[in-house]
């Protein structure tokens, strides 16, 4: 079976959002900057709640920011 | 680091700490005195409040941006007490429905004493490795 994981560009789009911080982006949707670093790294999946609050803020789709990776056969 | 793992560091370390002390000192002391066993295990909890009541305060005190708790910190929390309770229902057959019929007193109350010590060791344990780590969803 296909071994996937959730995937993001939330990275890249604090970039874009004038380099906004984890902490402005961890304010913004109610989360500790350690989270959203986890997120970021993939250690965490958040709730959908939560990821179409990230999307929310950049202004993106969830398909946007969130995305399946494959990473094993 | 979010105070929620800085909470769990300072629960491990002092669980690990007073509770090897605690077994320590219950089995030199007299096995056969109520009040000695009381005592120490009076001693253990009361070192533990102090302790664990300093070490919250200090973090409770340090300035943090966003929100103390949230689905991350539930999130770990939730799979290391879902571990922690089986470790604590396996002490809990032990100490109370296998070691009866072998066993009494000093050994029993000893049993579910580590029964809760080490179920809450393994929660603490869970919750610092996964903060560190990941894979908690």
């Amino acid at each position: 079976m296909t071994k996937r994981r959730l995937s993001n560009r939330i990275r890249l789009e604090r970039f874009l959002a004038k380099e906004m911080t984890q902490a402005e982006l961890g304010q913004h949707v109610g989360v500790t900057r350690q989270t959203i670093a986890a997120i970021e790294s993939g250690r965490y999946a958040p709730s959908l709640e939560t990821a179409f609050v990230i999307a929310e803020v950049f202004g993106k789709p969830l398909e946007e920011i969130f995305h399946w990776e494959v990473v094993d056969r | 680091m979010p105070k929620k793992e800085q909470f769990a560091r300072i629960w491990l370390v002092t669980l690990v700490v007073s509770y090897s002390a605690y077994f320590w000192f219950a089995s030199n002391a007299n096995r056969d005195s109520l009040w000695d066993q009381l005592l120490i295990f009076a001693a253990t909890t009361i070192a533990q409040i102090i302790v664990i009541g300093i070490g919250s305060a200090v973090i409770a005190l340090k300035k943090s941006q966003g929100p103390s708790v949230d689905e991350r910190d539930r999130a770990i929390d939730n799979k290391a007490t879902r571990v922690a309770y089986n470790v604590l229902i396996v002490g809990v057959i032990m100490s109370g429905c296998i070691l009866p019929f072998s066993h009494s007193g000093w050994v029993l109350f000893q049993a579910a004493v580590a029964a809760i010590a080490v179920s809450e060791v393994v929660r603490y344990s869970i919750i610092v490795g996964l903060y560190r780590r990941g894979g908690y969803d």
